[in-house]
Formats: C-alpha cells, structure tokens, sequence
C-alpha cells in the first residue's frame, strides 16, 4: 500500500515537471529537462513532490513571461515561441474563443438599450471634446427642413444657446399658434431675452390666470440689473414693476409650467425623429424655475411676512393675517402644482415660513388650538426637518446606487472602447506575422497578440454584459417616460444621469478631469483608484513594448 | 535613443543579482571548483530549494559565471545535468563572496528524509 502511493506521488511528480516542461519557452526546456533528470535521485515521494512543485513554478514563470517578452529568447528564439506554440490547436481555440467573445460583444449593439447605454458611458467624453448638443442640433436643422412645428418646439425648450432657442421658439409658434406655450418654457429658462416682454403679453392674453407668467416679468427685471456682468441698483420704476409682478404671482390662482406639454412633445417627436437620448430629453425635461425665480418668490414673501408683523404689532391682526395667508396660500399653489423638484421645495418652504408667523400670531392672541394647528403645520412643511413633501417619482434605488450605477456604466463604456482597441491592433499584429515574409518582429509578437486578442475579447465580452446590466432598468425608465408617459421613476433616471455627466469619482461640480485635478481639493477615493489603474496600465504598456522594441542580449548559453 | 538602447543593454549584461542565496551556491562551488555538480546535491548542500537554487543556476548560466553538461546515465534514466563555475566565473566569485561579509548562515538541508 505505501509502496504503492510512493509510486502515484513520484508518478504524480513526474507528470507535474513534464507538464510545466510542455508549456515552457525553449530556452528554459533544458533547465526543465534537467530539474527532470534530478527528480529520479531526489529520496522520498513527498520530497519529490515539493522538487517538481518548485521546478514547474520556474517553468510557469517562464512561460508567462514569454507571453510578454518574447525577445528574450535571443537566438534561440523560435518563430511563435511561448504558450501558445506548444501547439496550433491551443492558438487557434484562442483565436477562436476571442473572437466568439469579441463578436457576442458586437451583438450586443443591435439591442438598442445598449446604443443608448454606451450613448450615454461616452457622454462625459463626448463633453469634455466640447461637441454639446450636437444631435440636438442637427435634429433642429431637420426639423427646419421639414417644417415640423413640433420638433423645432421640442429643440427649442432644450437647446443650451438661448438666441437660437428663442428663433426655433419663434418659428415653431409660427408654423403652429397652439404651441404658443413654448415661449414659457423658453422665456422661464431665458427670462434675459429681448424677446421676454412681448412673449409674456401674448401669453398673458392666453392664459391669463397663471404666476409663472408674472414670475418670468420679475426674473427678466431682475436680470436687467446685471447687464454686462455688473450689478446696478435698480431703479424706482424697476422697483415698483418688479414689486408689481411679484404681487400678479402671489395674487394668481394657478400655476402651470408646461411640463406636462413638454413631455407630451417627447412622446410625438422623439420617436419621429429616433432621437432616443436620455441626456437631452429626460435630464432636461424638467429643468426647473431658475433658481432666481425661488429667490423672488422668497425675497417678496419675506417682505409680506415682514410688513405683517408689523402691522401686528401697530395692532392691525387682521391685516397681518392677510399678509401670512397670502404667503401661505401661494406656497400651497406652487407645491401642490408644481411639478419639480425645486418646485416643490419653494412651496414647501414658503409655507413653513408663513405658518410659523400665523402660530406666532395665533399664540399672542391665545388662540391654543390654531396655535397647535399652525405649529404642526410649520413643523410638517419644514425644509429641514418637515416630513417628505412627497415629490412625484419616489427613488428606486437611492442616490448611493445611482452614483455607483453611473461610475460602472462610465468605466464598462471606457473599457469596451479600450478593448476594442487592443482586438483590433492586436489582430493585425497578428495578420502581418501571418503572412509570408513578415518581418521577424511581427513573428515575435504573435504570442503576446494572440495573448491579448484573447484576453480583450474576454474583457469586451464582460463590459459590455456590464454595461447592458446595469444601464437596462434606466432604460425601462426612459421608455416609460416617454412612450407612456409614466414618471414616477424619472427621478431615478435623472439623478443616474446626473452623475454620469462627471468622470467616475469626481464631484458632480467637476465636469473635466482637469477640473478634479485642479479645483477638486477631495476628490474621492474612486478617482485616485481609476487613476492609479490607468497609470499602472499604462505604465505596464510601455514597459512591455519598450522590452519588445529593444529586445535582450542573448547569453551564451552551453546546454 | 541609440546611447539610451546602449545603456539599457549594458544594464542588461551586468553581473547576477548576488542574494545571499546566490553567495551560498557560489560557496559551494567555490569550495570545490574542478568538480561538476548535481543540482540535487547542491540543493542539500546549501538547503534551497529547486524553486530558488534553479533560477540562481540559470542566471550565472546566463551570465556565464557558471558551465554546464549533460552526463549520461543507466539506460532508461535521464540523463543529468551538472555545473561548475568557469575560470571567469570562479574569479568573480572570489571576489564577490570576499566582499560579501561573513555570513553564519546555517540551514537545515532540503529535499533530504527524516
């Protein structure tokens, strides 16, 4: 019995050495041969073992280097040396594996959830080269062509320029009165426009009743204090228009920003036109009041709420009621109409802000239950500490998911990028060795292209599985939104896309790495993770092709 | 760039990297420098093991501190490998092992039963 394992151990001894032997580079086989040669005196089975263990981690050693050094075989170097010349069979099931993996990985581009996937991991990309909106705009022209209301409004409520937003508002109005709506959205997003004034007459004519038209007047007043970059104060008749319009904001019973009619128009033109990106559709679809116009609405309820107290306090309570009511009431019109973010949280917090002076007011007078009332209503509408107003669109995953499903979606889009680079440089490595009189260092780099045809095809094959993955559930989400309009998950897809407007790990402020590196005083630990990788593969790079480039001194060797 | 290939292939051809490792072989075969040596041996001489004592060997190979033959055995037996250090070799060992300071270094011997 003890011989007997003795002999599978030696046995076993064996076939591990001529194993390691087999894949080895030929300039190292001898060494095997003879680490081989000395097994049959090492004493004891287990000695053996540990002998062959030790040689056939020498041999591997070799053999991998090979893969990236192959110049070191100096003269004895034979043509496709390494491990993948032990046999043609092995090459070419690598070839073949590679490019099963490489072209699955292509397959994935006729699922137009992955074109907008990788649309959108090359985005930060595709702004740091300053080519923004660039589809949008192209998509303006062909509008133009067809004199298509509708799709020249939907590049009109999106265009970044505000001149040319305001001409396609213009001519989309033009072409079609019922879109008048769109001047709005523009002039909300623009209020500086020349173009402003006569806009909100027309729109005042037609509906009459709602604020944003009084709010865009006094963001456009506001604006015209800083013409030129330079603040000047404002003067009388500034002052008093400015005063006026808040007071037509304050007094009106409806506020409609159009957002409903701007997604009604995603729904027309974007299948129309195929222009199936998130970036320009959803992420801008809801691009809220300026913030200047909260700062209006709240500069002007503080100076009612300001005015009230002082009322109450010369004895005039019920004019000082009137003056929180009317704050009060405009709070509730804007949170329970409004359909954004920002929205909801001016109302909320002009709400909190008035229901805190009505319970100040309620406790002076010693009314105990409004006091109570007004107090839990304060508390409940506090921006800070209130419960959740309840914005439409609850998050799915939360912002930590969404940071992370942004940073893996950028790098899988990066990386399938690299790695098709590597295939396609590596496959012709390959084709040049292939052919008959190619120059030796085309022979000495096939190992190391068959390598890495393998290797990122393997690569291509997993980003892009990656990448489909993760971005599949945002792409449920923006064609739920558009096709059905369904938006209790846009936030989700906005917030997503929020972040992958930035490299992975840097601060959302940071658009360019440059920017990180310059202005970023913490960038996270992702960014130096990502930069540290590349550095490392880069560095790695150039080391392999320096060693190719130059070679190795052959030594004269004896065996 | 032709002066930085040059350099490069001077660092290169430099003499082997001396571990202590590398000074322990080069003390064995110091010791007895007419003598052509068995890797096996050499490893219980100086207790390392073939995955240490096979890259050493093969760097003063490379570097042709050291020769090596194949002898012939008993039919059906490998042949072996043995190694001594060339007149080169030897002289540069001198003098590396008397430039190394006195190592005490005492190792049980590998690869041996009991």
């Amino acid at each position: 019995m003890r011989m007997m394992l003795e002999t599978h151990l030696r046995q076993a001894a064996t076939v591990l050495l001529e194993s390691a032997i087999r894949i080895s580079p030929p300039d190292t086989r001898d060494w095997g041969r003879a680490m081989m040669g000395e097994l049959n005196y090492v004493e004891g089975p287990w000695t053996a073992v540990m002998w062959a263990l030790g040689g056939a981690s020498v041999l591997t050693k070799h053999a991998l280097a090979s893969l990236f050094i192959p110049g070191r075989h100096g003269e004895g170097f034979v043509p496709d040396g390494g491990l993948f010349a032990k046999s043609a069979s092995l090459r070419k099931a690598a070839l073949a594996i590679g490019g099963a993996c490489a072209l699955a990985a292509l397959l994935f581009f006729a699922a137009p959830p992955f074109r907008q996937a990788f649309r959108v991991a090359l985005k930060p990309w595709h702004m740091a080269s300053g080519n923004i909106q660039s589809g949008l705009k192209a998509l303006a022209k062909r509008a133009e062509v067809r004199h298509d209301a509708e799709g020249l409004a939907f590049c009109a409520v999106r265009l970044q320029d505000p001149r040319e937003s305001a001409r396609l508002a213009e001519e989309a109005v033009r072409l079609d009165p019922n879109l008048l709506w769109v001047y709005a959205v523009v002039g909300m997003r623009n209020p500086g426009l020349s173009e402003t004034g006569p806009w909100v007459e027309k729109l005042q004519r037609w509906d009459p009743q709602n604020a944003l038209f009084h709010l865009i007047t006094a963001e456009s007043i506001e604006q015209a204090h800083f013409r030129r970059g330079v603040w000047s104060p404002p003067t009388k008749e500034q002052e008093r228009a400015w005063q006026s319009a808040m007071v037509g904001a304050f007094q009106s019973p409806k506020f409609d920003d159009y957002l409903d009619r701007v997604a009604e128009l995603n729904r027309k033109v974007v299948p129309r036109y195929g222009f199936y990106d998130p970036y320009e559709v959803q992420s801008r679809e809801e691009i809220d009041l300026p913030v200047s116009a909260f700062e209006n609405s709240e500069r002007f309820a503080k100076s009612l709420l300001h005015s009230g107290a002082a009322l109450e306090a010369s004895g005039d309570r019920k004019g000082a009621r009137d003056k929180y009511w009317t704050v009060a009431r405009y709070g509730q019109l804007i949170d329970s109409q409004g359909r954004t973010y920002l929205e909801h949280g001016m109302g909320t917090t002009l709400q909190a802000m008035a229901y805190s002076q009505l319970r100040a007011s309620s406790e002076k007078g010693g009314n105990q239950s409004e006091t109570a009332l007004f107090g839990y209503l304060a508390a409940k509408f506090d921006p800070v500490e209130g419960e959740h107003p309840g914005f439409p669109g609850e998050l799915a995953f939360g912002l930590d998911i969404s940071r992370r499903n942004a940073a893996v979606v950028e790098i899988s889009g990066l990386m399938i990028l690299i790695f098709c680079g590597l295939v396609v440089v590596a496959t012709s490595i390959l084709i040049a060795g292939s052919r008959r009189g190619a120059r030796p260092a085309a022979q000495r780099a096939k190992p190391l292209a068959t390598m890495v045809v393998l290797t990122s095809a393997v690569g291509l094959l997993f980003s892009s599985v990656t990448l489909y993955l993760t971005y599949r559930p945002y792409w449920y989400f923006f064609q739920s939104a558009i096709l059905n309009g369904e938006r209790t998950q846009t936030r989700d897809l906005r917030i997503f896309l929020m972040y992958t407007q930035t490299l992975p790990g840097i601060p959302p402020r940071h658009y360019m790495l440059l920017d990180a590196l310059l202005y970023s005083r913490s960038p996270s630990f992702l960014f130096y993770f990502w930069t540290g990788v590349t550095l490392l593969g880069v560095s790695g790079l150039a080391l392999i092709l320096l060693r190719h480039l130059l070679g190795r001194p052959h030594a004269n060797a004896t065996l | 760039m032709t002066s930085y290939i040059y350099i490069y292939r001077l660092f290169a051809v430099k003499t082997p990297r001396m571990s202590p490792e590398t000074l322990l072989v080069l003390e064995r075969l110091v010791e007895r420098p007419t003598d052509w040596r068995y890797g096996y041996d050499l490893s219980r001489e100086t207790g390392l093991k073939s995955g240490t004592l096979y890259p050493i060997l093969m760097r003063l190979e490379k570097h042709t501190w050291l020769e090596a033959r194949w002898v012939a055995t008993e039919d059906g037996v490998p042949p072996r490998h043995t190694y001594r250090l060339t007149p080169n070799g030897l002289e540069l060992a001198k003098t590396q092992l008397d430039e190394a300071r006195p190592r005490s270094m005492v190792r049980q011997p590998a690869f041996c039963n009991g």
